[in-house]
């Protein structure tokens, strides 16, 4: 079996040499580009779904075949395909599944199925992109490519003005961000003289301490903390999840986030740690660390008084990204382990709840929490799995949640093999928050199960959706069971971070 | 050695695959899956018995360590979380009893739950899990592990408790209530649960492992003291939220809306035993902190007669027993407390007379948590008998059930007369070796001799206290006039139970005599280095015939018993006696539970609610608003566009100018404090 992927990857490293390494971005890109001639001759957004979901299929067999067989290389000396970029093209691919496979029964999603299938391949690319981008002028492309894609995505639910305003919103506050981005980017480009991050890496260490310097990981900090939706620049997720179609606002809680740590952890581990003296290293880890703590009490705290259940998640979510930030205050891999495994089960839980919300607001039901009363009665299944989401969100024991937030907060007590007193004061008030976020999660099950129902009709969810909500089902319960595998994954990739 | 040690992980898996099995197909078997459940605690029970008895004749046995066996659960980097089994006496005592009364708890539900219809499937699939959360924790290896199947246990209490939330028997304001008391139970014990977690990663921090194994043969002297202290606080505060101390306690009570036989289950063989055992567990490193016992200690003082005094006048049946537990817990945790206080100094001193008291205290605790397991599960199924027979918790509408239920009545009574503690039932040698652990500190002359003497006292009050409550329940229950209707004795299913634990609730005391405190002590031997000096059994016997103490607190048990039947058998019933009005205001203060569930309510609304909408109005009206305004100009358009539009713009630049600005400040702050250039 071996020797036939071995093969299979020698095969393909000789037909398309050094474009191997973008193969999979490619594909996906070519999917984003026949998305629209599809939907032209057949006027039938589920054929352009079921395309869009082969290419995307196609790339991820290609992904894990180059990873399996450890084929890692460099395209045009910018995009590394390695063991971090591989593991997350496969999460944004996953992503990307699970919103096409219940796009196409959804009531919300819009009748230009070839554009939208279009924008979420587009955004898929761009996101596979950033993550194996080397070099900043890369990294900051690939991103706008998902961030310009996004604003059309949002706007595309063209009959509710929510979503008009939210996407108006998005771009503007995405403006600001980019804005501020590529001031930081063009700061250390002034400083170091290169773009290359690698290079950066090696020059930081040698360079006399300067403000400049400061001030471009600041305004990087700043334009990627809009995309991280870390406080005080989360203010765009709330609206902007309540305002998307709902696939579309998990597909962004889930997807959108990830590519902007996975930004960030290239850029930061690079600037602060690889080759690193420790110029203003502590002084940054403080930094993100004091990010982390309030990004996570303002999301959990604000998302208690909530009503309306995809603003509550869209909170819910800016709290996960303070959890997650903690790798960035500890830079260590254990931590980064850690973070990347938390985004995968994040994947699964936060996705399927939305996904669950998609497929009550296309049953009929709205997106209160009040709407929810009773739903136990009326849709056990779906009931049950939003349980199950939820309380994995929440973090308890022996659901995905739970064990991926224990490593990562026992990243903040085991600092590189040995046990460290710095960040335990980090990992406490993690630990304190998620007991808060019981409280809001709790009380959607109490609607669920224990409120009565203002009417007893049985809710209907259609098939794709109940396919989708069983497979986080699975994710959930087996991540967190039996998490080796992917955990062990994710060290390769925090390890490969290392080596950049 | 027969080989089943090695099996001993089917212990919990059993329970867990009739979890699937009941909860997949239990609609289409007898009984809604009842046959499963009963058979997965049985075959869990057969399995204990044989690895136990697999265990006791083992050299694991003969040479004082504890079988485990690990495999590798995940693992980043050097450092790995294991899963894995950990058996040893303590080990034994916890999964032999759990699944024992569970199966005797499953056989009485296929009566009790007959008439449920289609939610028994619900029914026995949870109780399967509940069971799996606490054999798996008894076997557990490592404080992760256990940690899981804590929660286990916590989420099935929260759906067993809200069991009847959609359609109660007895209407909607109970399915109310049933649904409250879930939400309560689960956030209240979920608050220790907190503590916990806290308190395991600081353990993490100071031992760099969870396992128990490695923990306790850790060089202690090498750990930071201050911070083991704050471990073993923090994971106190997790047994006083699940165990239900004071001042957590308060989510017992409501705990008994749910079905008897869950309380049943709650009360005498899982959820608030896993506390007890943490303690226990936990032993060789609480005895390093001598501070927090006596802290232990006192909570477990203090909880135990303050919730027997909520008992003394509850009218409801399962409430009184509800508070009885917590008292009985209280005992416990002022038994392991006091156990571990007197040990901690024995071996600091290596004095072997402290050491041997406090081995005692540790073998009192335990001791008392198997007996209470049996009269508890007892007295909760026989109350449940009652209330299935008459349809109501309310002892005012019960009176004169003796003839008409004497399974029932007889089987009560052998059950309250072990907890108020007659000779020679099995409450009776554990609650006097548990004062006498509590009295040791004072007779000795200890430092904290006279905190132990207070709860020397306050114990033997609470002796009192018990022996009057139970007996008010069982006279107002079974004697006088009959004041409501009877369907008559329960059918088989639940009374062979009942006779089976009155057997146990008499002679499971009688451990003692064979040796008990030495079986149980076994589990120390394999943890901690110093050899724990014991008495034999016929040496506790003598002692405890001996003692002052022991015929004090028999008067007391006595006289109470007394009163009670003065009150309410003599003295003619009265149902304007009865009434709030009639009473003093300690009387209904103590009816009100002393204002518990509005302090609660207060602190949550007033504070909780308030800080979570103060930042969302911040969030909503300073950061939404400026952003909000922004986009309506934007896509509004119209007249005084451009002015609103301007305005807004600098707002919001100016809110990132904020953020950007507070980074850079936090930046120098830290760069500054650090030395600058």
């Amino acid at each position: 079996m071996a020797e036939i992927f071995d093969s299979l990857a020698t095969t393909l490293v000789d037909t398309f040499k050094e474009a191997t390494f973008v193969l999979p971005e490619l594909i996906v890109l070519i999917a984003a580009l026949i998305a629209p001639l599809v939907f032209y001759l057949t006027k039938n957004g589920k054929i352009v779904a079921a395309v869009s979901f082969a290419l995307i299929a196609v790339s991820a067999l290609v992904t894990m075949l180059l990873m399996h067989t450890v084929t890692y290389g460099v395209a045009a000396s910018m995009f590394e395909f390695d063991a971090f970029s591989s593991l997350m093209m496969l999460l944004f691919m996953a992503v990307a599944f699970l919103t096409i496979m219940v796009s196409p029964c959804h009531v919300e999603t819009t009748k230009h199925a070839g554009e939208y299938y279009a924008l979420i391949c587009a955004i898929v690319a761009g996101m596979m992109f950033a993550a194996s981008a080397a070099n900043l002028l890369a990294i900051f492309i690939s991103v706008e490519v998902v961030s310009i894609s996004s604003y059309a995505l949002v706007a595309l639910k063209k009959n509710d003005p929510r979503a008009s305003e939210a996407a108006v919103k998005y771009l503007i506050i995405g403006a600001f961000s980019t804005a501020l981005t590529l001031f930081g980017m063009s700061m250390i480009f002034g400083v170091t003289g290169t773009l290359d991050i690698a290079e950066i890496s090696a020059i930081v260490p040698t360079m006399a301490a300067n403000w400049a310097f400061i001030v471009g990981c600041i305004g990087m900090i700043a334009g990627y903390g809009f995309k991280i939706a870390a406080v005080p620049f989360h203010s765009w997720a709330p609206d902007v999840y309540e305002g998307a179609s709902t696939p579309v606002s998990g597909f962004l809680a889930t997807a959108s986030k990830k590519m902007g740590f996975a930004v960030l952890f290239k850029i930061f581990f690079a600037l602060f740690i690889i080759g690193s003296t420790g110029v203003f290293t502590l002084e940054f880890q403080y930094v993100f660390a004091i990010i982390a703590a309030i990004t996570m009490t303002v999301g959990n705290v604000v998302a208690i008084s909530q009503s309306n259940i995809k603003r509550m998640l869209a909170y819910s979510s800016v709290a996960q990204a303070g959890y997650i930030m903690i790798a960035l205050a500890v830079m260590s891999q254990y931590a980064t382990t850690g973070a990347l495994f938390h985004m995968f089960t994040h994947v699964v839980m936060k996705g399927g709840a939305f996904i669950i919300v998609a497929a009550l607001i296309t049953a009929g039901l709205g997106e209160k929490i009040e709407d929810y009363k009773g739903l136990a009665k009326r849709a056990p299944l779906v009931a049950a799995a939003m349980m199950l989401f939820l309380f994995s969100l929440a973090g308890i024991p022996p659901l995905a949640g739970f064990t991926s937030k224990f490593v990562l907060f026992s990243g903040a007590i085991f600092v590189n093999g040995a046990v460290s007193m710095q960040w335990m004061w980090l990992a406490l008030i993690a630990v304190l928050n998620s007991a808060i976020s019981l409280y809001y999660y709790a009380r959607v099950v109490k609607a669920m199960y224990i409120e009565k129902p203002a009417c007893e009709d049985k809710v209907s969810v259609p098939k794709p959706f109940m396919v989708a909500i069983l497979l986080c089902v699975i994710g959930v319960i087996v991540l967190g069971v039996y998490p080796e595998y992917l955990i062990d994954l994710c060290s390769k990739a925090a390890t490969a971070l290392w080596l950049l | 050695m027969i080989g089943i040690l090695d099996y001993v992980w089917l212990v919990p898996l059993a329970p867990v695959l009739c979890f699937v099995i009941a909860g997949f197909f239990g609609k289409k078997t007898p009984q809604g899956g009842g046959y499963i459940a009963i058979a997965g605690a049985l075959i869990a029970f057969i399995i204990a018995a044989l690895a136990s008895y697999d265990y006791f004749t083992s050299d694991y046995y003969a040479n004082n360590i504890a079988y485990t066996v690990e495999m590798e659960w995940m693992a980043v980097g050097e450092f790995s979380i294991n899963f894995g089994v950990y058996i040893d006496t303590l080990s034994c005592i916890m999964m032999l009893f759990a699944s024992f009364i569970s199966t005797l708890i499953f056989i009485y539900s296929i009566g009790y739950m007959d008439d449920q219809g289609v939610k028994k499937t619900r029914y026995y699939a949870e109780v399967s899990l509940f069971l799996t959360g606490m054999l798996g924790l008894a076997v557990s290896s490592n404080y992760l592990e256990m940690f899981v199947f804590w929660e286990v246990m916590g989420l099935c209490s929260y759906l067993l408790i809200g069991f009847w939330s959609f359609t109660h028997p007895e209407g909607d304001e109970a399915a109310f209530r049933a649904s409250s008391a879930a939400k309560k139970a689960f956030l209240v014990t979920r608050l220790g649960d907190v503590c916990l977690m806290a308190g395991l990663f600081v353990l993490l921090h100071l031992f760099g492992s969870l396992d128990y194994a490695d923990i306790f043969n850790f060089d202690i002297a090498t750990v930071d003291s201050n911070m083991l202290m704050v471990a073993i606080l923090l994971m106190f505060a997790g047994v006083v939220g699940k165990s239900a101390q004071f001042p957590l306690h308060d989510w017992l009570p409501d705990a008994m809306a749910g079905p008897t036989t869950v309380s049943a289950l709650i009360h005498a063989a899982t959820m608030v035993k896993a506390g007890i055992y943490l303690v226990a567990r936990s032993y060789p490193i609480f005895i390093h902190c001598t501070d927090a016992m006596i802290i232990v200690a006192v909570i477990g003082g203090v909880t135990a007669i303050y919730t027997a005094s909520m008992a003394l006048n509850n009218m409801n049946i399962k409430r009184v027993l509800a508070y009885s537990t917590l008292s009985q817990l209280g005992y416990m945790v002022l038994a392991l407390g006091a156990g571990a206080y007197l040990m901690s100094l024995g071996i600091e001193e290596g004095e072997p007379e402290l050491m041997l008291l406090g081995g005692a205290g540790y073998a009192a605790g335990i001791f008392h948590m198997i007996n209470h397991a049996f009269f508890k599960a007892l007295l909760f199924l026989c109350s449940g008998s009652v209330i299935h027979a008459v349809g109501t918790e309310d002892m005012r509408m019960m009176g004169g059930l003796r003839t008409k239920m004497p399974i029932t009545a007889y089987t009560m009574l052998i059950g309250s007369l072990s907890i108020a503690g007659i000779p020679i039932l099995s409450g009776f040698w554990s609650k006097d070796l548990v004062l006498e652990a509590a009295f040791a500190p004072f007779h000795h002359g200890l430092g904290a001799g006279s905190i132990f003497m207070v709860l020397f006292i306050l114990g033997m009050i609470t002796a009192f206290m018990t022996a009057f409550y139970m007996f008010r329940m069982w006279f107002m229950t079974f004697c006088g006039e009959p004041r409501g209707h009877c369907h008559g004795e329960s059918p088989k299913p639940m009374t062979v139970p009942l006779c089976i634990l009155a057997v146990f609730a008499v002679i499971s005391g009688l451990f003692v005599v064979f040796d008990g405190s030495y079986y149980i002590l076994e589990s120390l031997r394999t943890t901690i280095d110093t050899v724990i000096p014991f008495h034999t059994g016929m040496e506790i016997v003598e002692e405890i015939f001996t003692a002052i103490p022991t015929y004090v607190a028999l008067v007391l048990a006595v006289v109470g018993i007394g009163i009670a039947w003065k009150l309410y058998v003599k003295t003619p019933y009265d149902a304007e006696a009865f009434k709030p009005e009639n009473h003093g205001a300690l009387y209904n203060f103590n009816a009100k539970r002393h204002y518990f569930p509005e302090l609660y309510n207060w602190i949550s609304w007033k504070f909780g609610a308030g800080v979570a909408k103060g930042v969302n109005a911040l969030d909503v009206h300073v950061i939404d608003g400026t952003v909000n305004g922004l986009s309506n100009a934007v896509v509004g358009g119209g007249e005084g566009l451009s002015a609103v539009q301007t305005g807004y713009v600098r707002d919001y630049a100016g809110l990132v100018a904020v953020g950007v600005i507070s980074i850079l400040a936090v930046f120098c702050l830290i760069f500054l404090y650090g030395g600058g250039f």
